[in-house]
């Protein structure tokens, strides 16, 4: 069944399930009354009245998820603003999945993709950081790897270490100080929040070692370095990753002093050699 | 785990996840909603399986969408059959209506006409679910706000029927009872005395918000004492069902739900000293 001829299936046969389904889902996205010509007044109350329970709570359920995700927008944006930027999301991606948790995901590719959300480009990397923490808040559980394990290694098996970050680990590129200012998201008005423009783009990373999430600024080397971690380079790879930012004979000191940081902040799940 | 210590519980919510663990024993068992704990790791997965430790759990769903035209989702039944694995709930439960069609869902719990298409198509799915399950599904009569002109059934005699055609169990709210009773100007009792008695596995109490013409499934508010007489009968009718409370929204301190749930105590002792007089 394609249910693509949206309404137009009620008048043939308004008894089958199928049919008074499908009125159904249209009319609570609007795209047809039909469905009104399937229920019955009551007493105390006429069809529409009712069926608005339906339509309205919708919608409303929905940004009542959204502003749980987004609480960083909400103190941008302000309830106006906010409910008009979340319907119309919720206008252009119906949900597919069984759980609420994941129907807010695609807001930042939404916003920055869709007048006149995408002229607020702060308010979009605000979202971005706020579903990177959601992701990380129940991504899978691992248990980092700690300094004395690699501290056993010997010399030879240096050359050949790689490593694996946890699953919680994200790195975000930032232009504005959008996480300086999600720490400020309760002390203001919702809409006075303000987000200053950040010197030059800085690189972000989230992650989440037990069941507290945590994120900082990383420096230029540092990002560097992590780009190449996470992509299974070998420590001497990391090494040459931080070697532009550095003299070449301190880039071995360097690289490992933010592996050990990284090590002992819980950011490290495994390594092999 | 003897019957007799699944009798007063509460739904498990975030909220109170410390308090439940630092204080165990003053409920008898809770309630987790399976799509909230569908997820990889994290706090939530580790709070179910610390409280699971202690407490006896059913696993209550909102999203198998059981009477959709729409093929079950398989993917879906994958995670609630892992779920259960690692939960072991004493039931799992979701509601009689459906959730949304063409793949997608409107996260509402929208009524099904009590048609005979209706029942045959709705059985032949709930057989199929217990089967992949490997046990009986209990469901939930959900509030409704509108009636299909092309309903044949009442809504009690389509439970009734589902229960004996599907072999599944019934989770009797007592409050939607309440909530579609005023919507649809039935009488509850008769609903109640409609259900078949071996097949009512629990009880749902939970508040709701009155529009005056109509009234609305809100759970954010306590229970009201219509209520509270309703569920009185229904303890009379279904003595020993496992009862909890649910709250959604606006959900009060811990301790707050746990003097409801006292109410809740004080009727189910209240009928059993009139059955015992």
């Amino acid at each position: 069944m394609s249910g693509t001829n949206a309404g137009s299936n009620v008048g043939s046969n308004v008894g089958s399930l199928g049919d008074l389904q499908r009125a159904f889902q249209d009319y609570l996205f609007r795209d047809s009354d039909a469905f009104q010509a399937a229920v019955r007044d009551t007493k105390k109350a006429d069809r529409v009245t009712l069926l608005d329970v339906y339509r309205d709570g919708y919608a409303l359920r929905l940004v009542e998820v959204l502003t749980t995700d987004y609480p960083g927008l909400m103190a941008m944006a302000g309830p106006a603003d906010f409910d008009h930027v979340a319907r119309a999301y919720i206008a252009a991606h119906p949900s597919h999945h069984p759980s609420v948790r994941w129907f807010g995901k695609g807001l930042a590719d939404f916003m920055a993709g869709t007048a006149p959300y995408s002229g607020a480009p702060a308010a979009v990397e605000m979202v971005r950081f706020e579903w990177a923490l959601s992701e990380a808040f129940d991504s899978p559980d691992v248990t980092p790897i700690a300094a004395d394990a690699l501290m056993a290694l010997p010399p030879e098996a240096w050359e050949m270490l790689s490593f694996a970050a946890l699953p919680s680990l994200r790195r975000l590129t930032f232009e504005y100080e959008v996480a300086q200012a999600w720490q400020r998201r309760d002390e203001v008005e919702p809409g006075n929040l303000e987000v200053a423009r950040a010197a030059e783009p800085v690189t972000w990373m989230i992650w989440r070692p037990e069941r507290i999430s945590n994120f900082r600024s990383l420096e230029t080397d540092e990002a560097a370095m992590l780009d190449a971690l996470v992509a299974g380079r070998t420590f001497p790879d990391l090494c040459e990753a931080v070697a532009p930012f550095s003299s070449d004979d301190r880039a071995p000191a360097r690289a490992a002093g933010l592996l050990r940081t990284w090590v002992e902040a819980g950011m490290i799940a495994s390594f092999r050699h | 785990m003897s019957a007799a210590t699944v009798d007063f519980g509460l739904g498990l919510r975030p909220e109170h996840y410390e308090e439940i663990a630092a204080s165990p024993g003053r409920v008898s068992w809770f309630e987790a909603l399976s799509e909230n704990y569908m997820v990889p790791g994290g706090g939530p997965m580790h709070w179910l399986d610390r409280i699971r430790r202690d407490y006896p759990m059913a696993l209550h769903g909102v999203s198998l969408s059981i009477g959709s035209i729409d093929p079950l989702d398989e993917r879906y039944l994958d995670e609630l059959k892992t779920l259960a694995d690692r939960v072991q709930p004493m039931w799992i439960s979701d509601h009689l209506c459906f959730t949304g069609l063409r793949g997608l869902n409107m996260h509402d719990l929208l009524p099904l006409p009590y048609t005979e298409e209706a029942l045959d198509h709705v059985a032949e799915r709930v057989k199929r679910v217990q089967d992949r399950l490997g046990r009986r599904l209990v469901l939930e009569n959900v509030s409704s706000y509108v009636t299909y002109a092309a309903s044949e059934l009442s809504e009690w005699e389509f439970i009734a029927e589902l229960s004996r055609r599907a072999d599944c169990d019934i989770l009797l709210d007592v409050n939607n009872v309440y909530v579609s009773a005023f919507n649809h100007e039935f009488d509850a009792l008769a609903f109640l005395r409609a259900m078949p008695r071996e097949r009512v596995r629990q009880f749902h109490l939970a508040g709701h918000t009155h529009k005056g013409s109509h009234i609305i499934d809100t759970h954010d508010h306590p229970i009201v004492p219509d209520v509270w007489t309703l569920y009185a009968e229904a303890v009379r009718l279904f003595p020993g069902v496992p009862t909890m409370i649910e709250r959604d929204a606006d959900i009060p301190p811990y301790e707050e739900l746990l003097a409801e749930l006292d109410v809740a105590r004080g009727i189910a002792a209240g009928v059993d000293r009139e059955a015992a007089a």
